[in-house]
């Protein structure tokens, strides 16, 4: 069909909204609550548009294109409404974006400047000033700066199915709060971070670990290691104004050796080894008559989503902690053993791309290396640590490389330190949804069936369908296994488990859209284009790696030899394995 | 915060009004105003916030919204008795905000007057004292309702005496709405 912007004709597709139809004919409409794939409440009014025959202007986020419609997308009444939409935003927001987390990427920011609003025009409206949220131990939330365009109470809701966070009060007082305002902390939230990753002001922010960071790394006897979850390779570049998805781990090695690092490690490493103890607890329970479908543990919002709403069926999640959590105790153990160094002296920083990694790495039972200790270096309850000491998102490390002025497109490519830096294809590929099934099934395949797997690439469970299943056939026997990511999937995963007519052995469930790649840590803006952009550049490292079975590094043989001695043995059930409780709010 | 009133309606109560509402449109909001509505002190704790929640199988954070967008519902107990100061311009002039400190005074509270709370209890449960925009009733500022009653032209002394009155309880009781 045809319609008219700005007296041009152009030629659209029916259901298209007039924003989108501008938007192919090459004018960027305005808008602020509009999200593609998430939220279109039309709250703000930014986004007007004139539509001829209509009397007033019309919200172009949410209004259809009809055949022959005439729009006008500049003229002097519309730019007139959309600047006091954004001032009348304005007279309720602190002009604080100096010391504001989003400065410079704050799409209220953004606005403000392209409207050419140079003041604060309106007066105050809201009574009173509303209080930060630091409850959370991923999460602050300032109300103050929030718009109410309603984008994280969708993600939460929609994409999630938690709710942990909703509009309430109403006119002047109207929020976004917990329930009795408890503070996220207090909640079921489950600390993914969607909410932070959508929001555009600096309403919701993580909790940065960063100035704790430098100041172990200036600390002269604290020997501070770093370990980076597989998909900052993938999503570092852009922060650091790279084209979106670019892989840049070599990059990434030295610019964390150039902040100070004493050893830059690789969560890779833990992956692999996180395959070789699920692997073999799968195997385990299949053989044993255990409990299944088993499903996967290393997404810590997802595990916290499954302790609030289904603590039923807690004995499906494989014992095994994450990959963070593995390395961390395995860093302050087997590897402070070998390099001769203090435990207590040992700080373990994570970078992750996820916020519920900083609750997951303050959950009182993370402390595995400490008991280690306890007994052989006659430790105190004093002297205690955690496994994994802060955890740093990539927009945090993005911030780092930048406070200390580094060229990171220009920076060489280096690699990984030894022993807990080597890894194979299997790891690397955690960072999409998928891909620990895919790594788990390339090892669990070779173990069941003493054969070698013709084909690695397992590509049934890859792409980006909520919900996708495969079977397996193993010497006759078929698997059925299935992938979830967002936990408003893992929802109907768990339903089918709680009414019995779950079909599967195996389940992987990654939190956030697209797996980690698409993480709550993730740089800003993370959008569908851009996760699959970074989910082919996991696949491309993935299938340029020598070694694509995680059972084949030599450095995880080598530490099963001479330090864990054997899968799911008594070393791996006190530093590898852990518990989960039941939660209420 | 709430946690010294140990009023909660009854689980047996809540499951029969979860009953009858259950399918019907608007139950949240219907299945809270009876809750309220059984509630001695009129109000919304949260555990039955949470009750009604789990039991109509919507998020707690919703039940939560609804519960402070529609002003009738009340999340904290409301007294016996109920004082509401008008705060309207011609009040104003002639002395509601002293009225409010007075009646503070007397009931043995500090009232701090701030304009973002909309009510506050007494810890014994006996007077609920808010604040209205305006009561439209200016001629006769400054204006006060006690337990629905409207009284006019008061000042500190002659609210002490109708105060008195109705926590001698001989006077207007349980006129609630
Ligand atoms: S939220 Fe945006 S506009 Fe507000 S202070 Fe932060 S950067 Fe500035
Ligand atoms: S972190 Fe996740 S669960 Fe928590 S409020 Fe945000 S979107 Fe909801
Ligand atoms: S917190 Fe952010 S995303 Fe949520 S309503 Fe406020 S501005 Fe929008
Ligand atoms: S973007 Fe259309 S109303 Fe907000």
């Amino acid at each position: 069909m045809q319609v008219i912007i700005d007296n041009k004709p152009y030629e659209v597709q029916e259901g298209m909204t007039i924003e989108q139809a501008c938007m192919q004919a090459g004018i960027r409409i305005p808008t602020l609550c509009n999200l593609k794939d998430v939220s279109s409440n039309a709250s703000c009014g930014i986004c007007v548009v004139e539509v001829k025959g209509a009397k007033s202007l019309l919200r172009s986020c949410i209004t259809k294109v009809t055949d022959g419609m005439e729009i006008t997308t500049n003229n002097a009444r519309i730019l007139r409404a959309r600047k006091m939409n954004v001032e009348l935003l304005l007279a309720n927001h602190p002009l604080d974006c100096q010391t504001c987390e989003r400065n410079q990427r704050c799409e209220l920011q953004q606005i403000t400047y392209e409207f050419g609003i140079d003041q604060r025009r309106l007066p105050r409206t809201r009574p009173k000033q509303l209080e930060r949220d630091y409850s959370s131990l991923s999460l602050i939330r300032d109300p103050e700066k929030c718009i109410l365009c309603g984008r994280c109470v969708a993600v939460c809701k929609e994409v999630q199915t938690v709710s942990a966070i909703d509009f309430a009060g109403r006119g002047q007082k109207s929020k976004i709060s917990t329930f009795m305002d408890m503070g996220l902390g207090m909640v079921d939230c489950t600390n993914c971070g969607q909410c932070a990753l959508v929001c555009p002001t600096g309403a919701i922010i993580e909790k940065s670990h960063v100035s704790q960071i430098w100041e172990a790394i200036h600390d002269p006897k604290k020997v501070v290691v770093v370990q980076t979850a597989p998909a900052i390779r993938v999503g570092i570049g852009e922060e650091m104004g790279m084209p979106m998805g670019s892989l840049v781990t070599g990059k990434m090695v030295a610019g964390l050796r150039r902040l100070g690092f004493s050893k830059v490690f690789d969560t890779n490493f833990t992956a692999d080894l996180t395959i070789i103890e699920e692997g073999n607890e799968l195997i385990s329970r299949i053989q044993n008559n255990g409990t299944l479908p088993m499903i996967t543990s290393c997404s810590p919002g997802w595990i916290k989503f499954i302790e609030h709403f289904f603590p039923k069926s807690l004995p499906h999640l494989s014992t095994c902690k994450s990959p963070q959590q593995m390395f961390g105790a395995i860093a302050k153990t087997y590897y402070a053993e070998q390099a001769g160094i203090d435990p207590r002296d040992m700080v373990v920083v994570s970078v992750m791309p996820c916020t519920a990694k900083k609750y997951e790495a303050k959950r009182p039972e993370m402390d595995g290396a400490f008991d280690y200790w306890k007994k052989k270096m006659k430790l105190t309850a004093e002297d205690r640590f955690f496994d994994v000491d802060y955890v740093l998102t990539t927009r945090e490390l993005g911030r780092m490389f930048k406070e200390v002025g580094i060229d990171f497109k220009s920076l060489p490519t280096e690699d990984f330190d030894n022993p807990l830096g080597t890894s194979t294809g299997a790891a690397v590929i955690f960072g999409a949804t998928g891909g620990v099934m895919e790594a788990a099934l390339r090892t669990a395949y070779e173990i069941l069936t003493g054969d070698t797997l013709k084909d690695v690439n397992l590509k049934a469970v890859r792409g980006m369908d909520g919900i996708r299943e495969a079977d397996i056939n193993i010497n006759g026997t078929i698997l059925k296994v299935a992938v979830a990511h967002t936990l408003k999937n893992a929802r109907i995963l768990l339903e089918q488990i709680e009414n019995g007519t779950s079909p599967y052995a195996f389940i992987e469930v990654m939190s956030c859209p697209g797996g980690c790649l698409g993480g709550g840590g993730q740089p800003i803006p993370t959008n569908t284009e851009i996760r699959m952009k970074r989910a082919e550049s996991i696949y491309e490292e993935d299938s340029h790696k020598f070694i694509r079975k995680s059972h084949e590094n030599p450095e995880i043989k080598y530490l099963y030899d001479n330090f864990l001695k054997k899968p799911l043995g008594a070393l791996s059930h006190d530093l590898l394995h852990t518990k989960y409780v039941e939660r209420k709010m | 915060m709430d946690t010294l009133t140990p009023y909660e309606v009854e689980e047996k109560v809540l499951d029969e009004i979860v009953g009858k509402y259950k399918g019907s449109p608007g139950v949240l909001l219907s299945t809270l105003e009876a809750v309220q509505e059984a509630n001695p002190l009129k109000f919304l704790p949260q555990k039955t916030l949470l009750q009604v929640a789990k039991k109509l199988n919507v998020p707690a954070t919703q039940v939560y919204s609804v519960a402070t967008f529609y002003s009738f519902f009340n999340l904290k107990p409301q007294g016996k008795h109920t004082i509401v100061v008008c705060r309207g311009t011609a009040c104003h002039t002639k002395g509601s905000r002293e009225l409010l400190n007075s009646v503070g005074q007397i009931l043995g509270f500090r009232y701090e007057f701030d304009e973002t709370e909309p009510s506050y209890t007494t810890p014994d449960n006996e007077f609920t004292i808010r604040t209205v925009a305006c009561f439209g009733q200016c001629a006769q500022a400054p204006v006060v309702a006690v337990d629905g009653v409207i009284h006019s032209n008061v000042n500190a002394p002659k609210l002490l005496k109708i105060l008195k009155k109705v926590k001698s309880s001989s006077y207007a009781k349980n006129q609630s709405k």
